[in-house]
């Protein structure tokens, strides 16, 4: 009956057929090559347009070119050559996450001039399921992970499918029915259910390192976020990105809107041009500051940006473990913010804040460039003399000048050399950066000890969650001046000039644009609810790390897991979702045709009177058989096992409907039926 | 170059060592009654190359996505494990509860393959497909393909003969790597259900020796002359051969029989074949059984220390001449 074959030479024989080199056949093969490119596909959307285009122009072309036959071994080699060179280029040279992330990717866009074999066919699926891997370790965003999970559906779907080659690797002897997709897709999700108590049980149990093993290598391409230097005229790109970049909680009271500044970086030295961070200050211990109030207790959940600081309500009155104070009163992080991370934290409007400024610093706060912007040092020389010792006369002075006189424009021309002055005497229109840089050189050469602060002012309210979120486009710039008694005080001359750009940040906006969700999420509440299940899943999944694990079972009273009770935890919990797995796999299938269902309960009804239907026994002769131990139910059983064998093998009725009515008559008749230890009982 | 291949080859051999001590520690470690039920005890898997690899890969996953605190990376990475462990189960399951229930073949002459069958059956409640048997090349040159339907299903297994008399079957394999490929569930079974093979017939002979005399054995044969005698019509005689008018009298169809005269019954004598060594004999003696077998005579086996058998002709007469050749003691 059956042919004999060998089981792996069948490859090597079917080889001599020229319709398939080597033997996988054709459908298996482009199975095989989709679930790859599905695979690759998440990768390509993370990497710079410029590299994924080469990718994907260079892996479609291989895949047509060797679809015949094997491109020759010198060819590969120097495509290889060719590519990795490429994007070698194309990144710069930069050795990082990217630039190893793109390598990958252009492998797997050569793998398939080899793919011909099973082996060839199996190993490409194996080094495919690093796309999805290792497009979460550049972005975990809701696309990359729906975009993940069905290239890893259809990984293992093509598995399942070259495994059922392998047990039959004659094509023309596949008698066998071929799995729909649907059916393939099914077993698969079947088992992917099966596996995933065990999967989860381990996710939330298994022992997390709180320390990385090695470092994390840092985004060779950046992305763009809060950068340590501010270049009047280029942060327009940050002010239309909507991107979220962190949301906050508040436990208790939440500061009123016009309050929430969000203190990033700050920036001491001007060159003419450009601000930037003075290195050597974040060393220096926290400057002391006196709180004003209560202030507030919150949860902030950042997302990542590959940098070592992040930004806080002004002030953080102290760092949370993990982190530490610069002077400045700056978060600076042990480790980079590569993935989400969340911080508990408590800030407070200072009363004083570093009252007492060392001659340094003073000096520092004072500098300017040589030879710059003579007419606003002018302005500043001019209002000092007519100010006397009063500082914050000379503030209040300035604030009127911008208040009445300046525009608020994201539109704004290249400025050129005096930079200041042509804002300020010129053009009298700009954003954050211009006012804030201005109004810091102003007061300098006032002779007022004046910095930039960058951050984040203000947030959005997103009610279905209670919780602030806050945007890249929220970025903004503004300064500090410190006045005698007080200290560092914040000056925002934008909100001088444009109140709604600090105080409504997006409710007049429309919100959403949001990265790919943004089209879906156009209105308001869609957003909200859409933004909070994002936050969900962060919350649940993405900033789980390993001090969350040891304060998870806080709710039932265990305050900390140690690491042995972890292992405890896991042992057991695996072991019972272990447990679950079989009893759940060896669950029988069911059986799809009602009426074969209906029939075998019929069967299996009559174990109790000893004369369960024999598996090799037809209907009849069973019938038969009851029929003769038991004359009171054989007569009705023998009508019943007539019924079942026409309808099963006689072929269906006239018409579908008619055929299904038969069905669902037959189907209630054998349900019917059911033998009593005397006579059939209804 | 040539060093490799050295070193390949010893490791292959290694291999092949501890492989054998690994089958040596399986069950069944004797042989058994059929039927032969897979339960857990003797259900085996192991991981395939395959399976290895992408161990190895998740394995990388993990403490790539362990270090790095990535949690998509973790949970896909764990979903990935926990497909792999449900495919080993599954596999497992394709052979639990299966019975081998009988093993069959058509007795061959030495030397030709022999197409055992292998009857299996299971409980109808999943599918069974695409399993496998075989017996690690103990004997056979190939795997063949079991699938059951409706509970039950036979795998024809093709092994080689090598000399005549029982062959003790090899322990069978059978195995699978469904669903995704992954491991390779087996179970060995380890039949007590010798099968004949006859013995080889001489390939080039003398001819049958001629029936010795006085009784002459007619053969009947619907060509000859003479009739015979008549009887009852059976489905497939031909049209021409019944006899319409004895019919018509006993109210029911006969068919007239033929007979022709052959020569006498053959005698196939051990002790007339003096010249030849034991098996040379048997061999003879095999060919022509089959010959006189061919040509419709009735023969007569006569061996040492046994009745003969026979005369007599037809499948049974061979099957038991051959198969009395075939358990004389090996010489």
């Amino acid at each position: 009956m059956a042919e004999l074959r060998l089981p792996f030479a069948a490859g090597r024989r079917a080889g001599d057929d020229a319709r398939a080199p080597e033997g996988l056949p054709p459908s298996a093969r482009r199975a095989t090559l989709l679930a790859g490119a599905s695979c690759l596909l998440p990768l390509l959307l993370q990497l710079p347009p410029s590299i994924a285009a080469l990718i994907t122009a260079v892996g479609v072309g291989i895949g047509l070119l060797s679809w015949r036959r094997p491109l020759p071994s010198a060819l590969r080699l120097l495509l290889v050559l060719g590519l990795v060179g490429a994007v070698l280029v194309l990144a710069g040279f930069s050795l990082g996450r990217d630039t190893g992330c793109a390598l990958l990717a252009a492998m797997f866009a050569l793998k398939p001039s080899e793919t011909y074999t099973l082996r060839d066919a199996r190993s490409l699926i194996g080094f495919a399921l690093f796309g999805p891997f290792a497009t979460f370790l550049l972005d975990q965003g809701p696309w990359s992970l729906v975009l993940g999970l069905a290239a890893v559906v259809l990984a293992l779907a093509t598995l399942q499918r070259l495994a059922e080659y392998e047990s039959r690797p004659d094509p023309a002897r596949a008698a066998e029915p071929a799995l729909s997709p649907g059916q393939r897709l099914l077993s698969i999700g079947r088992l992917i259910a099966i596996g995933l108590p065990l999967a989860l049980a381990v996710f939330w149990l298994f022992p997390r390192l709180s320390s990385p093993l090695w470092g994390i290598p840092d985004r060779a391409l950046a992305r763009p976020g809060l950068s340590d230097s501010m270049r009047p005229g280029e942060m327009v790109e940050l002010l239309n990105d909507e991107t979220v970049t962190l949301r906050a909680r508040f436990r208790g009271a939440a500061p009123p809107t016009s309050q929430m500044y969000w203190r990033g970086p700050v920036l001491w030295n001007f060159d003419g041009r450009e601000w930037t961070r003075s290195r050597w200050i974040q060393g220096l211990p926290a400057a002391p500051m006196r709180a004003a109030g209560n202030g507030w207790d919150y949860e902030l959940e950042v997302e990542p940006t590959d940098t070592r600081d992040f930004v806080a309500l002004d002030l953080p009155r102290a760092a949370p473990p993990g982190a530490r104070l610069t002077l400045d009163h700056n978060l600076y992080t042990r480790r980079p913010l590569s993935t989400l991370t969340r911080w508990q934290l408590h800030s407070a409007p200072p009363a004083s804040y570093e009252p007492q400024l060392r001659d340094t610093l003073r000096r520092m706060a004072l500098s300017l460039p040589e030879g710059y912007n003579p007419r606003t040092l002018a302005l500043a020389q001019r209002w000092r003399a007519e100010a006397g010792a009063d500082d914050a006369a000379i503030v209040r002075r300035a604030m009127a000048m911008i208040r009445g006189e300046f525009a608020y424009t994201l539109a704004t021309p290249l400025l050129g050399r005096h930079s200041v002055d042509e804002f300020l005497f010129d053009h009298k229109a700009g954003y954050c950066e211009h006012f804030s840089s201005a109004f810091v050189v102003l007061m300098r050469g006032a002779g007022v000890p004046a910095r930039v602060v960058t951050g984040y002012a203000g947030g959005y309210y997103n009610p279905v969650g209670n919780y602030w979120l806050v945007r890249r486009s929220d970025a903004h710039a503004w300064a500090e001046v410190w006045l005698r008694g007080r200290g560092w005080v914040r000056v925002d001359p934008t909100a001088a000039v444009a109140p709604e750009r600090i105080y409504d940040t997006l409710a007049d906006r429309q919100p959403g644009a949001g990265g790919l969700f943004g089209g879906i999420a156009a209105a308001t509440p869609l957003f909200n609810l859409s933004d909070w299940l994002r936050r969900g899943w962060n919350d649940f999944v993405l900033g789980f790390d390993a001090s969350r694990q040891q304060r998870m079972l806080q709710p039932f009273g265990v305050d900390r897991l140690d690491n042995h009770k972890l292992v405890l935890l896991f042992v057991l919990f695996a072991s019972v979702a272990g447990i679950w797995m079989v009893w759940l796999s060896s669950r029988g299938e069911r059986e799809r045709d009602p009426v074969v269902r209906a029939w075998r309960a019929l069967g299996r009804r009559y174990r109790r009177l000893g004369l369960e239907r024999q598996p090799h026994e037809p209907a009849l002769a069973w019938a038969g058989r009851v029929a003769q131990a038991r004359p009171d139910l054989g007569e009705s059983l023998l009508r019943l096992s007539q019924h079942f064998s026409d309808w099963r093998y006689a072929g269906n009725g006239p018409g579908r409907r008619e055929a299904r009515a038969l069905r669902n008559e037959l189907v209630r008749a054998l349900r019917a039926h059911r033998p009593g230890p005397s006579g059939e009982r209804r | 170059m040539a060093q490799a291949g050295t070193t390949t080859a010893t490791a292959r051999g290694r291999l092949s060592e501890w492989r054998r001590r690994l089958l040596a520690l399986t069950r069944p470690r004797r042989r058994e009654a059929l039927p032969a039920r897979f339960d857990r005890r003797r259900i085996y898997v192991l991981p395939t190359g395959f399976g290895a690899f992408y161990g190895a890969l998740l394995a990388t996953m993990l403490l790539g996505a362990l270090n790095y605190n990535n949690n998509p990376a973790l949970l896909l990475a764990l979903l990935l494990a926990g497909a792999g462990l449900a495919s080993l189960i599954a596999a497992q399951l394709q052979l639990s509860g299966l019975s081998i229930v009988a093993i069959d073949a058509e007795p061959v002459p030495a030397g030709q393959p022999m197409t055992v069958r292998v009857h299996a059956r299971a409980k109808p409640d999943r599918a069974r497909r695409g399993l496998r048997v075989d017996d690690d090349g103990a004997l056979g040159t190939g795997v063949a393909s079991l699938d059951l339907d409706q509970g039950a299903g036979e795998a024809a297994l093709r092994l080689t003969t090598e000399r005549r008399g029982w062959l003790e079957l090899p322990r069978l394999r059978v195995w699978t790597t469904r669903p995704l490929g992954l491991a390779r569930a087996w179970a060995l079974v380890w039949p007590q259900a010798p099968l004949l093979v006859y013995p080889t017939p001489e390939p080039h002979g003398p001819p049958l020796p001629t029936g010795g005399g006085d009784q002459a054995v007619t053969r009947l044969h619907p060509a000859g002359d003479d009739v015979h005698h008549l009887r009852a019509y059976r489905p497939g005689d031909a049209r021409r051969t019944i006899a319409w008018k004895h019919s018509a009298r006993r109210d029911i169809l006969l068919v007239r029989e033929y007979e022709q005269p052959l020569g006498g019954d053959v005698e196939l004598e051990w002790q007339h074949l003096n010249g030849l060594d034991q098996e040379a004999r048997i061999s003879r003696l095999a060919r022509w059984v089959d010959e006189a077998e061919r040509d419709g005579c009735r023969y007569r086996l006569s061996l040492p220390h046994q009745p003969a058998l026979g005369p007599g002709s037809g499948h049974a007469h061979r099957h038991a001449c051959l198969r009395a050749l075939a358990l004389m003691p090996h010489g």
